[in-house]
This record gives structure tokens, sequence and C-alpha cells, in this order.
């Protein structure tokens, strides 16, 4: 175990910087996301979780995918290159940790990888921030997430006394934390500290199941009633991976790039000739509520939702999946 | 650059169109190849995502291929359609795939086969009609039962009243809704024409597609002829934009239709939410 105080901070994330860009959370314009260290303000890894989770950073936006030029009844096609740019993210938590794994079975495996996600995820070191204050609206013990110790990290840090607590996972680990030279002190017998209770409790054992049974049920008509499709959930959520493919054109030429789409929107699954098979909000939020909690759990056995709280905390109506998932398990069938 | 195309699955190749059939007033069917033949060989009832560039992309299914080139014959319903039928030959066309599972050749093997096709629908059944054809052996009885709304909308005209009635041990039999001063056929909607001429179920595996109505109600019809859910096979549609199951908005619960399907039994469709 390793430890670093808070005023050496800023010289480990340079040291990082030698060899990659550095991720940290931080305040752009009233908004806690992870940006590039700029070496500006107060590097506090963040008081809580970022508002936004650091999805962007291993599928962005929007990225473009490849260049087409048309002469007449001619074209040429131009294939864009993924990012190869090496990066560590700092002060990731547990919950978008486990997200993380969640769009690894998505984007790299099923007969197809998504080679812009392999590049991004491979490029990408992890260094995880554990938990120990509790938020208001984060749930990941109820995914069997420990807030103390992140999922796939290549380095562990815990908050401690004066500073930061530090234990390499991973050879990349290893690495980093050599990289960092005699920033580091050896810890002595330091612990690291109790990992914070989340906020909310919920009880996920068996909702898959009742959900199966529960595609038909009037209680979906009742939730979905005050949504008002914003999507501000799937924006928010760090494992909402849906995308859609759209054209920028100028004239005879332009690109396609892939951009984020939301299961809340009429336009997401409304065919050509105007047939929807999911037309209204009722369906809509069904499919996302059951897409988290049963269909990803059939087809990759785990739960698409890491109990960050993101969804529930900025939901302007409260719809909040922590009381769905209690709801439905007493539901009378 | 030639690394990154081959691995990434939503770039297409360019190919272009070599030739045009009008089928109906609002259905065409498209010849594409590429430089270098056919885009690929996909399997009957597989799916291909056709793209103008400067216009759209969208999935389509493939109705039958030669030895370069592959068939899709498409209704015009929208902005890419519409543009696709102002096309000529020679335009430049981005075309990705092969998409999907296919029609269940094995469990076909043997068997006899009724098809039952209503309007476009006609389009993804064409494939593994003209793949038994091919395979004349493999395949007991055929037997197609098509109708469309008039005559003009009847596709495939050469093959419904020329090619496929010459074929050894099928049968083709037309419907349309509605018929004009020279229309000699029959008169009426698929559903009722099917239970009239009551096909037996034995031996049998129904293959079906059409607007959803007509699939609704010949699905009815099949199970008043005896058919069992295991022995009628469909195809779906759904909008698809990556055709590898990622992008997320095909799915039928769990299954993403455009990885798991086009092709269901009936008896697979019946697990599933009925959402389509």
């Amino acid at each position: 175990m390793l430890k670093i105080g808070q005023d050496k901070l800023p010289e480990l994330i340079s040291a990082w910087a030698g060899g990659a860009r550095v991720f940290v959370p931080q305040e752009r314009e009233g908004t806690s996301i992870f940006t590039p260290w700029d070496g500006k303000g107060k590097l506090t890894l963040g008081q809580g979780n970022t508002l936004e989770p650091p999805k962007d950073l291993f599928f962005p936006r929007t990225e473009a995918m490849y260049r087409y030029q048309v002469n007449g009844p001619a074209a040429t096609l131009e294939t864009l290159p993924p990012l190869e740019e090496k990066r560590v993210l700092v002060g990731i938590r547990s919950c978008d940790a486990r997200s993380l794994l969640i769009m690894d079975d998505v984007f790299l495996t099923r007969g197809y990888v998504d080679e812009f996600y392999r590049q991004r995820r491979e490029n990408t070191r992890i260094v995880a921030l554990a938990c120990n204050e509790a938020q208001p609206a984060c749930f990941c013990t109820a995914f069997g997430i420990d807030p103390g110790r992140a999922e796939g990290a290549d380095v562990q840090m815990w908050p401690g006394e004066g500073g930061y607590l530090l234990e390499a996972i991973t050879d990349a680990g290893k690495e980093l934390l050599k990289q960092a030279g005699n920033l580091l002190e050896e810890a002595g017998n330091a612990h690291p500290p109790a990992a914070a209770a989340p906020g909310l409790q919920v009880d996920t054992g068996g909702v898959t199941e009742k959900l199966q049974r529960m595609f038909e049920h009037p209680y979906w008509t009742a939730v979905s009633r005050k949504c008002l499709g914003c999507g501000a959930c799937t924006y928010l959520c760090p494992t909402c991976h849906c995308f859609d493919i759209q054209g920028e054109n100028q004239g005879d030429s332009g690109y396609k790039f892939r951009c984020w789409d939301s299961c809340m929107f009429s336009e997401y699954t409304r065919m050509a000739g105007g047939h929807n098979p999911r037309p209204s909000k009722k369906e809509r939020l069904r499919n996302r509520f059951l897409h988290k909690l049963q269909y990803f759990p059939e087809r990759y056995g785990k739960f698409a939702c890491v109990g960050c709280g993101r969804c529930l905390d900025r939901c302007p109506v409260n719809v909040d999946i922590t009381r769905v998932i209690r709801e439905v398990k007493e539901v009378t069938l | 650059m030639a690394e990154a195309a081959r691995v990434n699955p939503l770039v297409p190749q360019v190919g272009r169109i070599t030739k045009i059939i009008d089928e109906t007033p609002d259905v065409k069917t498209f010849h594409v190849t590429t430089e270098t033949g056919k885009p690929f060989t996909p399997l009957p009832g597989q799916l291909a995502m056709l793209s103008l560039l400067d216009v759209g992309e969208a999935m389509f299914s493939i109705t039958s291929q030669g030895p370069d080139h592959l068939e899709l014959a498409i209704k015009k319903v929208g902005m890419l359609t519409d543009a696709l039928h102002e096309a000529e030959p020679g335009q430049s066309v981005g075309i990705r795939g092969p998409y999907g599972n296919g029609f269940p050749l094995e469990m076909m093997r043997g068997k006899d086969l009724l098809f039952i096709g209503g309007g476009i629908g006609l389009a993804p059944v064409r494939s593994l009609i003209n793949y038994c054809i091919e395979h004349r052996k493999d395949y007991g009885h055929l037997w197609i039962i098509y109708g469309a709304r008039s005559p003009a909308d009847l596709c495939f005209k050469d093959d419904l009243f020329n090619n496929w009635p010459k074929v050894e041990n099928c049968r083709v039999d037309v419907t349309v809704d509605r018929g004009d001063d020279t229309w000699q056929g029959h008169e009426g909607f698929v559903p009722a024409f099917v239970e009239e001429l009551n096909p037996a179920p034995e031996g049998k595996v129904a293959i079906t597609c059409g607007p959803p109505i007509m699939i609704k109600f010949v699905l009815q019809s099949m199970e008043k002829l005896g058919f069992k859910d295991e022995q009628i096979v469909t195809t779906l549609e759904m909008r698809m934009k990556c055709g590898i199951g990622k992008c997320g908005r095909c799915n039928l619960g769990s299954c993403y239709v455009c990885l798991d399907g086009p092709v269901f039994t009936l008896a697979q469709l019946k697990k599933l939410p009925n959402e389509y």
C-alpha cells in the first residue's frame, strides 16, 4: 500500500500526463465531468460522483466512422481510423467501473468487435477511487458492487488522511505507480477506510423472474404516465449504449457518424411507412426498465444497472428505478 | 486504411446498381454488385444494409442472388426508398451484410413447403423459394400462395406466372384483393384464400410474410387448418441501424431481430414479447 498527500496530487497527474492524456473529475460550466487535467484550479477528484458518467471517453456522443465522396454515379469511401490516444482515467467510482464491464459485453462480444470501442478501452488505464461518503441517490450494492473496490481497475485509490492510499491491481497499474516515482510513499500499516453505505437500499432478488411475467401488466401504464420522454435518464446512464448512424452531407461529399440515441424517443423504433412497435411512452419506458433488469440479464448474465443513481437524481418527474424494482416485486399478477 | 475498413463492420462496401426492374407501381427490384463481384453470399432470408451515401441507409431483405449480384426488391415508403426509386442503373450505393439468421434450411429439409405471401412480403420468401428450386431434391412439394391488392400490385409476375409453375412438383396460386377488367384469376384476401385451398398440415412447413394485418389473419387460418406453431415460420421487419445487435432498437425481449432473427417460428415468437 502506497500513499500520496493531497498537495502532491497535481504532480502525480502531471507525471502520468507525460505518456497519456489524463482525465479527472472537474467542474465545467456547472457540470461535473471527466475532462483532461489542465493544471489549473483545485484538484479534488470530485465531491461524490460526477454528474456525467465517463462513458463518453469510450463511446463518444458522436464519432465519425467514414467519409464519402459521390461523383455522379460513382462514389469513393474513406474509413476513418479509431482513436489511438493513450489515456488514464483517474477517480472513477466502482459503479462506473462496473458499467465498463457491461459495455464490454455489448461492444466486444457476440461475434462482432467494435474496433472504435476496443481501441479506446485498451488504451485507457483505470485509476479507481473508493467511495467513503454516502451519496443520497446511489445504490451500487444492490448489484453486488463494492463501493470500496472497483472491478477492472488498474489502480485502486482510497481517500485517506490528508491524501490518498493507492494499490496497483494490474501490471499496467504497477507501471503507473512506478511512473509516479518518489511522489508516493510507503503507507506503512495504513488500512483503506471503510466503504460508504449507499444512500438507497433495494433488493433486486427475483426481479428478473418477476418481470418475465409482467410484460402485459397495467403497471407500465401507471408508471409511465408522468414520463416526459426527455431521455435525460438514458443520456446520463453509464450503461445505456444505444446509438444511431447519421450522415453529414455537403454537396457531393460528407461523412457518416454514429451518435447516442435513446429508446425514450418515438423515432428510435419508427419504421419507414409509419409502423412503430413502441408507439407510446408506456412501451418505451417498459422497454427501458425491462432492458436493464430482464433482457440484459437474460442475454449477458448481469443487470444493466450499476446503481449510480444519476437517472433518478436528474429525472424531472422523479421516475425512480429503485421504486420500480420495489413496486414490481410487490405487484400482484 | 484497408485494415480499418475490414474491422469496422459498420462501414459498407461501395457497390453499384446494375439493373432495375419495375415490379409494381411502387416496388422495384435492384441488382447490386461491386467492383470485385457479388458483395457477399447470403443465405436465404438474410438481410443487407443498403445505402445511398448522401441520403441514408436501411435494412432490406435480399430477395435473390446471382453469381455476381444481389437482388433487393424495395417498396417506396420513405426518404431513402423514394431516392432509390429515382436512381438509374450505374448509381453507386453502399452495401453491407449479410445480417440475420436466415430460414431454417435444415429443419425444412425433406418437408413439403407452403409459402404464403402478401404484397412486398414475397420478397424475403422468394429467396427461399429460389433456393429450394436450386436444391430441388432436398425439399418436397413447393406450394406458393400469394396475393396483392390489385393485379398491378403483384410482385415478381414473371416468377408467379412463368417460372415457378414450370418447376417440377410446384404449385402456384395467386389472388388479388380486387381484380380489374382483365383479371381472370381469384379475387379475395390471402387468409380466406388459404382456407379455401385447404392445405393439409402433415409433413409441411408453412412460411409466411406480408403486411402485419395479413400475417395476423393467416396465423389464425393456419391454426384452423391444424398447423402447429413449430410448423409456421415468419420473418420480421424492424427499424435497424447497426445490423449486429449493438445499437439497441430492434429488440424483441432479449433477442435482436437483426442478429437472432429476422426469421422465427411461431413457437419462438410466442415466447417473446408481442412488440413487433
